[in-house]
């Protein structure tokens, strides 16, 4: 079995999880969901990956924690005037059982499986060797990536011509 | 029974709220939502499967990708509704249709 709090951490995330999808207010998803990314993160320091702990709290329990509550924030008024139908969200905690139960029988043997397939590694080296010594030419895929997020919001948002 | 077969399975519940909410809402802001925790549990396995190859160092540098390319979706994601809604005011997915062109 996995350690006592490497479970717990595991099961907030889903509670929270749950709650970010069932709650019927935007603000509150929007908040459950930074909390995921919180439990995610300390899950990340758990596993002894510290790096990805701290881009995990940084950028999605905060950057996007602000985006999306930035989004919530202008949307809000309208979703209150005309919700959408709850009926479907109050199904999920059934239908999440059935697939936990269905999943217990199937999933963990195949992952048992799964792991066989993995080849061990040396473990060795840091983090600044993966990311800017063998893994350089990627830094220039991130860059570009960020540089399409930019031209996407350019391009949805083009300035007014006044002619 | 393996701590990685534990530890999948936890992720695979997380992966299937998520999917749930992407599947039944039709508001793009809970899309989004969905869309976050599906790529959560991505992550998770992607650190847990580091962990099983005793290879974290590789695992951390490919998440810090995969947490750029997040950003940049949610951004893209986020651009989009608000278009959406100042032509619409709703933030109903189906509407997004009537953006093109």
């Amino acid at each position: 079995m996995m350690n006592d709090y490497r479970y717990l951490l595991f099961v907030a995330t889903a509670l929270f999880a749950l709650w970010a999808v069932m709650s019927s207010k935007l603000l509150t998803s929007a908040i459950m969901l930074a909390l995921v990314s919180v439990t995610v993160s300390l899950l990340f320091f758990e596993y002894g990956a510290p790096w990805a702990g701290v881009f995990e709290l940084s950028v999605c329990a905060g950057l996007i924690t602000v985006l999306f509550i930035g989004a919530v924030s202008l949307v809000r008024q309208a979703e209150e005037k005309a919700p959408e139908s709850r009926a479907r969200f109050y199904a999920l905690p059934l239908a999440f059982a059935i697939f936990a139960i269905a999943g217990w029988f199937y999933l963990p043997p195949f992952f048992n499986e799964l792991a066989g397939w993995a080849r061990p590694g040396t473990g060795g080296g840091t983090i600044g060797l993966a990311l800017w010594d063998l893994r350089r030419p990627d830094l220039l895929g991130q860059v570009l990536m960020l540089a399409a997020g930019v031209f996407v919001i350019k391009s949805v948002f083009p300035r007014r011509n006044e002619k | 029974m393996s701590h990685f077969a534990y530890e999948w399975y936890s992720i695979a519940l997380i992966m299937f709220i998520g999917f749930y909410c992407m599947l039944v809402s039709r508001s793009i802001v809970r899309q989004l939502i969905g869309l976050e925790i599906v790529s959560k549990a991505a992550m998770l396995a992607l650190v847990s499967a580091g962990a099983l190859a005793n290879n974290l160092i590789y695992a951390q540098a490919l998440l810090i990708t995969m947490i750029v390319i997040e950003v940049v979706v949610v951004a893209a994601g986020l651009a989009l509704l608000v278009k959406n809604f100042r032509l619409h005011h709703s933030a109903d997915i189906w509407k997004l249709d009537s953006l093109k062109g």
